[in-house]
């Protein structure tokens, strides 16, 4: 028990009244105190070590012509190439990726909002991109590898000469990442929609407008930010994903594209990407060049950071 | 946006890329390539990782190869089962293979037992081996001429790998590898951890010796390099294959023609194991 | 589009469109069932998630089988890796609820003003680390420091029959994975401590509590529905995190033995997702295929158990009119 208030305060709610000493208190919450700062001190401690060691190890092993050059492969680290193709992957990858997820996050979204009838499909269909959410990305990883060797979906990837589709290609790990970044997109049109006031909705029907008239003239212009949230969070994910690109790219270190036009011969082809350079070149892979692992690291965490930085911009301050 | 003008920009967009997906075939290669895929042995990788760009400079826009690795073993199922057109073996036929594959051999290559470059150990007889890896002797304490002390720590392969079996019939008369042993899925990973432990002991190609990031132990007296294993004296060889499931045919038969009867190749060969 | 669509028209469209999402997840369950059904009907069931024998040494076996593989290839008992799942991720979200709860109370009340704006986007970038960047910082400082300086040889000897402590351990992969995990749960709670009613803490306060008693007696409490959510929502990341564990955890299914005393924490492990990612190159043979889809099935069964339990945890929050 603190000692009895003395003056009342005449500072706003939250100052602190002067009787309410640290020193005032039991033991056990002094402890408690120190704990607590401990724990606060320490996250910060722990993240700026992380950031920090990856910088320093980053602008000790990344040149320009690591970036630029493509992977070969070598016997010492000099001769092993750069990261290029990595990069490269995770671009397409993103791409492809945002591509698939964000007409559909942004459908679902107005599907249910704006319809949402039956009320319990509707439900359904939240509790689905939930479990979606949820779901262990080795997991998804496994299902995108027994979807794309069906038959039916052999122009996907790579079939060989005995028949058996290889089913790993950048449309799978694209189409998998997609499911990734599906939630993201889908809450943030959702709360976007949600946010809209009801009254513009009904201005737009008492004029006569159909809803979905009234979707694309009205709410949609008004989307506009929570869909680029949206796709930048998701952003963020899919270019730090790794498991499903380990098992649905083919890891081969150089992008190999397929036979047929470009775009679609590079979609239907192997290659990797900056998360699983970072695995093979690491002493859990199958190279040993923990140099170029550093460097790959350093490029992915700043790829990520800026992308983080970019929703700070966009949603501002008042998230945690 | 208007939907007026968003159709417009989509009619834009899609007329752009089919303009742009018509006109590349023009710059593409005039037939598409067939495909080579190898799958298999870890050991034989480095050296065709050197021979694949070779052969695709000496045969540019006939073929193209996709490589993989894996484990000989995993290399002998694949090219069973048509996933891939070339398996690599890194072990000789074995009767319980699957029927109708056809090995030919293109190479020998040692294999030595390696310790961290702190251990100044020279070499192990069959006893001491047979002990190390069976686990009857844990510690390095025991192991006269071991510089460095402590529990050895014991690094083996997979059954991925055709290695164990070999490693176990050839330098360890039959004796098994004890469970202890840490198991991992490929020799540049034994060679990665075998430098990073000062008390590790492993096994995997001569190749990994040679690059002086581990120290390779003599057997019995004679020392794992390639002159040894050409005049005899060292028994820890194995021969790589290259298998198709029945005779080799069309790119498949070229490829493995060049690796096995081609100068350059020979070549290539000789500077990290025995051509044939 | 010729004629603008009708209402109807469009209620059916989208909504044949949003329930792609659920035909997915049918999807999803029945691919990976049909699959994993092989392993699942050799081994009587659920008996492969019993001990017996070494899951190395099956899964080994495993790969040299053909095509028509025989009924005893599919043989297999994973009990060491549920156990390794079981252990990593319960220490993980223990130690890191602790940790984040403490966390939380200092941002919320006790960090001075320019601390906790410093605090807020660490913990944002902690969350947004990738796995695989934990796992290269966990395999290349972490595992050597603890193999070389903390691994004493005796506790190495005392093992030595039995197996081998290199630094790749129960340690650094719970630590790694608590540090992973603290971050989401940090911001829920974070949250939920806002959400407190000023009227609550106010009372307290005017009552005479002092801080910690108005935040540990009050908001805490009442925040505890978002503390078990949280709790959740970690739970979820941590048996489904596969490559950070894959590279510092010492990839061998080995069952810890926590009689050992302190030498268990440095003894390998492996998990479920972990051992996917591991043997994914064999995944051609088609009893390792089976088997990993097997692991695939419990691993998405156990997700599926946690997303309810996180719906029912998280009622009581949109009760209180929290964000969830």
């Amino acid at each position: 028990m603190a000692a009895t208030a003395t003056a009342p305060s005449r500072a706003p709610a939250r100052a602190r009244p002067r009787a309410d000493s640290v020193r005032n208190w039991r033991l056990r919450q002094r402890v408690a105190f120190a704990a607590v700062w401990a724990a606060g001190l320490a996250l910060c401690a722990i993240a700026v070590a992380i950031v920090g060691f990856m910088a320093v190890k980053g602008a000790q092993y990344l040149d320009v012509q690591t970036v630029f050059s493509h992977p070969r492969p070598g016997v010492r680290q000099i001769d092993t190439g750069g990261i290029l193709d990595p990069i490269e992957g995770t671009l397409v990858l993103t791409a492809l990726a945002l591509a698939l997820a964000v007409p559909l996050g942004v459908v679902t979204a107005l599907w249910v909002v704006e319809y949402g009838r039956p009320r319990a499909l509707a439900r359904l269909v939240e509790s689905g991109i939930e479990i979606v959410a949820g779901t262990p990305d080795i997991v998804i990883a496994l299902f995108g590898l027994a979807l794309f060797q069906l038959p039916i979906l052999g122009a996907l990837s790579f079939t060989s000469s005995g028949g058996g589709v290889f089913g790993r290609s950048f449309f799978a790990a694209g189409t998998m990442l997609s499911l990734i970044a599906l939630p993201i997109v889908y809450t943030s049109v959702r709360e976007g929609l949600t946010a809209i006031p009801a009254q513009m909705r009904e201005a737009s029907w008492a004029l006569g407008k159909t809803r979905i008239c009234t979707i694309r003239a009205v709410l949609m212009p008004r989307l506009r930010r929570p869909i680029v949230t949206g796709s930048v969070l998701g952003m963020g994910r899919i270019i730090g994903d790794t498991a499903i690109v380990i098992i649905l790219l083919g890891s081969t270190p150089q992008i190999s594209p397929e036979n047929g036009p470009p775009v679609l011969g590079l979609l239907r082809g192997t290659g990797s990407t900056l998360t699983t350079f970072v695995y093979d070149a690491s002493p859990a892979g199958e190279g040993n060049a923990p140099q170029k692992a550093y460097a790959a690291a350093f490029v992915l965490l700043a790829l990520v950071l800026i992308v983080n930085l970019a929703v700070d911009r966009l949603v501002g301050h008042e998230r945690v | 946006m208007t939907f007026h003008r968003l159709r417009a920009l989509a009619a834009a967009t899609l007329s752009v890329g089919l303009t742009v997906l018509a006109a590349a075939p023009a710059s593409a290669p005039a037939k598409s390539l067939p495909v080579l895929t190898l799958s298999g042995a870890t050991g034989s990788a480095p050296l065709l990782q050197l021979l694949i760009p070779a052969y695709l400079k000496a045969h540019p826009h006939q073929v193209r190869i996709k490589f993989a690795q894996g484990g000989g073993e995993v290399g002998i199922q694949d090219v069973a089962a048509g996933r891939v057109s070339i398996g690599d073996a890194s072990r000789d036929p074995k009767a319980s293979d699957p029927p109708g594959l056809k090995f030919y051999a293109w190479a020998k290559d040692a294999f030595c037992f390696d310790v961290n470059p702190q251990n100044k150990l020279s070499g192990l007889t069959t006893a001491q081996a047979r002990a190390i890896w069976g686990g009857q002797v844990r510690s390095w304490d025991q192991v006269p001429g071991a510089t460095v002390s402590g529990t050895i720590d014991l690094i083996a392969r997979t059954s991925a790998s055709s290695l164990p079996p070999l490693v176990s019939s050839i330098l360890l008369n039959g004796g098994k590898v004890s469970p202890v042993a840490n198991l991992l899925a490929s020799d540049s990973l034994v060679e990665n951890a075998v430098a990073r432990d000062p008390r590790a002991i492993g096994y995997n190609s001569g190749y990994y010796a040679s690059q002086r990031n581990v120290h390779a132990l003599a057997y019995n007296g004679v020392a794992c390099n390639l002159q040894n294993v050409k005049s005899g004296q060292y028994p820890g060889f194995r021969t790589y294959y290259e298998v198709t499931k029945g005779p080799a045919t069309g790119q498949a038969a070229k490829f493995i023609n060049w690796i096995r009867s081609s100068k350059p190749a020979k070549k290539i060969i000789s500077t990290i194991a025995i051509p044939l | 589009m010729r004629a603008p669509w009708t209402d109807r028209q469009a209620h059916r469209r989208l909504g044949a469109v949003a329930c792609l999402v659920l035909v997915l997840i049918v999807a999803m369950v029945a691919f990976v069932a049909v699959r994993a059904w092989p392993t699942l009907a050799h081994n009587g069931g659920v008996a492969w998630l019993g001990p017996g024998g070494s899951t190395d040494h099956q899964l080994g076996g495993m790969i040299s089988t053909g095509r028509h593989a025989p009924a005893a290839a599919y043989h297999l008992r994973a009990w060491p890796l549920v156990y390794g799942t079981l252990l990593c991720a319960g220490l993980a979200v223990a130690i890191g609820l602790a940790f984040a709860l403490l966390c939380a109370i200092f941002i919320v009340e006790f960090a001075p003003r320019r601390l906790r704006a410093m605090t807020i986007p660490l913990v944002r970038l902690l969350a947004a680390v990738p796995s695989v960047v934990f796992g290269l910082i966990g395999v290349l400082v972490l595992v050597p420091f603890v193999g070389n300086h903390i691994v004493s040889a005796h506790q190495k000897s005392s093992v030595q029959y039995v197996v081998e402590l290199t630094g790749s351990s129960v340690l650094v992969a719970v630590l790694v994975l608590t540090v992973m995990v603290t971050p989401i749960m940090i911001a829920m709670i974070v949250d939920a401590l806002r959400a407190v009613p000023a009227s609550w803490t106010e009372g307290a306060a005017a009552l005479g509590a002092n801080r910690w008693e108005v935040i540990w007696g009050v908001s805490v409490r009442a925040a505890r529905p978002a503390i078990v959510a949280a709790a959740v929502l970690a739970c979820a990341r941590a048996l489904g995190e596969a490559v950070m564990i894959a590279m510092v955890a010492g990839g061998r299914a080995w069952a810890p033995n926590l009689l050992d005393g302190a030498t268990a924490i440095f003894e390998p492990v492996n998990t479920l997702a972990a051992s996917i990612v591991g043997q994914s190159e064999a995944i051609t043979a088609p009893a390792v295929r089976s088997t990993l889809y097997a692991f695939a099935l419990l691993l998405l069964f156990s997700s599926l158990v946690l997303s309810v339990g996180g719906y029912l945890a998280k009622l009581p929050m949109r009760r209180q009119g929290i964000r969830v």
